[in-house]
């Protein structure tokens, strides 16, 4: 009895939830605009190898675990993922398609990466830093999930996020104009999208063969295509569904999903300097020689 | 008589850029701007050398009014320049004003409550909330921390809290962490922007000094801002036979 009744609240609240109307924008398009925080993006692959980066105290390379009195990071640097609360609707997160997390890696692209990556820690060259650590443009997946808002604005024939993670911004045009030249490669990639009902689709090409997917996939190709779709649930809810078509490192495009989260209305997006103050590839690899 | 023509046109055209406000409450800056004119060289007048665009200057009056011992030490970034200027150099963000006229295209994306403006140089990122409130209290930021106001049809953006690490352009002229710049953007017709900006910093300067120049619209078919990722280049170059240990 008791569990039909929640069954049927359950039932209810889904139906709240697919009858949202958000509202509009001058120029009519569902607005989602506000800053969010992300989660759930990037997740585990089934018999992942290794992480080769911890960045954990028991790293004796981490920050954390450095004995030259920079320390670790303040602590508020991991406080900025507070948000409002989302009641007791599950959210998917994570790899969903294939469902066992299982990607459909080519074996000689998979033995690869896990190559590459035991030369990430300590790095042999410039070639295996990981680009966080070179304060480079993170690409759609390495803004971080909790930590660093992203606000949306809307304005005619454009959705922009501004990223609060290394002052990045993405521009989306929805004026139908195509992809730019085959040799423009770009970090965050080339995109276009349009809108289908309150779901925001957000093609992108023309990716660099740099960015991560994760600590454990350290590089996808430049013939990565992304389609990715931003659904407007509920008031303080977008969902996130990335398909990942690289036809270089995969046999057939895979699915991640998650969720932007409306952070509380005090959330403010400060200045993220990160090369300004960096001192990683000398410590790593000493000085260069003078200019 | 021709003075009195080009007022006309003047009026002309701040009569257009009026109407157009009025029909949409505030004129919309929205699109991709760019400085065309050598001011990330030297904002002050000079002439041309190897690699030196010449120009004229966009200083009223020509003159920055500096303190001597920081006219001395203007003097000393010129001579180290090609190694200590913090943006061309170093990669590093290039503050403000500088963001506004180096070489390189920004987007202002203007809605009511929040103007940002994202410049192709080291994607550097300003958000410029118009909803009246107070400078941030965190201190020391390279873009310095923006707050815009209308005053008419004219956007005002006061910007503050800066740190002392950013120079003006390749010839050295520089500030403290007392900088104060209030920036003034005015419509002057649908493709141009009447920029300046007024800088104050009495550690620096004897009295406050203003720039200005025209921003152009980028009309291009399509046009948008790519990537100039100056850190991570600059970085292929310096560490590609790393280590060195």
């Amino acid at each position: 009895m008791r569990s039909s009744l929640i069954l049927g609240l359950v039932i209810a609240a889904a139906a709240v939830a697919q009858t949202y109307t958000p509202p509009r924008t001058a120029d009519g398009q569902p607005d989602m605009q506000g800053m969010y925080s992300r989660n759930g993006v990037v997740g585990l692959e089934a018999n992942p190898p290794e992480n080769p980066i911890d960045p954990s105290d028991k790293n004796p390379l981490s920050v954390s675990a450095r004995g030259d009195g920079l320390g670790p990071y303040p602590k508020i640097f991991q406080e900025g993922g507070s948000r409002i609360r989302q009641g007791r609707q599950q959210r998917r997160t994570g790899i969903v398609d294939p469902p066992d997390k299982k990607l459909p890696w080519r074996p000689e692209e998979d033995a690869k990466r896990r190559d590459f990556l035991l030369h990430m820690n300590p790095p042999a060259d410039l070639r295996h830093v990981e680009l966080n650590a070179r304060c480079a443009l993170p690409g759609l997946f390495q803004g971080e999930d909790g930590n660093n808002p992203y606000q949306f604005l809307q304005r005619a024939g454009e959705v922009v996020i501004l990223y609060d993670y290394n002052h990045t911004t993405r521009v989306i045009h929805l004026d139908g104009r195509p992809h730019v030249g085959k040799n423009i490669r770009l970090f965050m990639g080339d995109s276009v999208g349009h809108w289908e009902g309150n779901t925001l689709t957000v093609d992108t090409t023309n990716f660099n063969g740099r960015v991560a997917y994760s600590r454990e996939i350290p590089y996808l190709s430049d013939r990565l295509h992304t389609i990715e779709r931003f659904t407007i649930v509920d008031a303080n809810t977008v969902d996130y569904e990335v398909t990942i078509d690289d036809p270089v490192l995969f046999t057939k495009p895979w699915k991640v999903a998650g969720y932007f989260a409306r952070s509380p209305k005090e959330t403010q997006s400060l200045e993220f300097a990160c090369a300004e103050g960096s001192q990683t590839l000398v410590n790593i690899f000493g000085k260069p020689p003078e200019r | 008589m021709t003075h009195a023509i080009r007022l006309a046109a003047l009026a002309a055209l701040f009569w257009a850029g009026a109407t157009r406000a009025a029909a949409q409450g505030k004129p919309d800056f929205s699109g991709i701007w760019q400085a065309l004119n050598t001011a990330a060289w030297d904002l002050q007048d000079h002439a041309g050398a190897l690699g030196l665009p010449p120009g004229q200057g966009v200083v009223d009056g020509n003159e920055i009014p500096y303190q001597p011992w920081a006219l001395a030490r203007k003097q000393e970034n010129f001579a180290k320049r090609r190694a200590a200027d913090p943006a061309e150099a170093n990669c590093f963000l290039p503050g403000v004003p500088r963001a506004t006229y180096m070489p390189y295209p920004f987007e202002i994306v203007q809605t009511p409550k929040l103007i940002a403006i994202t410049y192709e140089f080291a994607h550097a990122l300003r958000e410029i909330p118009m909803d009246g409130s107070a400078h941030s209290d965190l201190t020391d930021t390279w873009m310095g921390d923006s707050r815009g106001r209308w005053d008419g049809t004219t956007l005002v953006v006061d910007v503050t809290n800066f740190n002392d690490q950013t120079w003006f352009d390749q010839a050295g002229n520089f500030h403290s962490d007392a900088l104060h710049v209030t920036e003034r953007y005015t419509l002057a017709d649908r493709d141009h922007i009447s920029y300046e900006a007024t800088i104050e910093d009495p550690k620096v300067f004897t009295r406050p000094w203003k720039i200005s120049m025209p921003l152009y619209r980028r009309v291009e078919k399509n046009g948008k801002l790519l990537e100039y990722e100056c850190v991570f280049y600059l970085q292929e170059e310096r560490f590609k036979k790393a280590p060195f240990k």
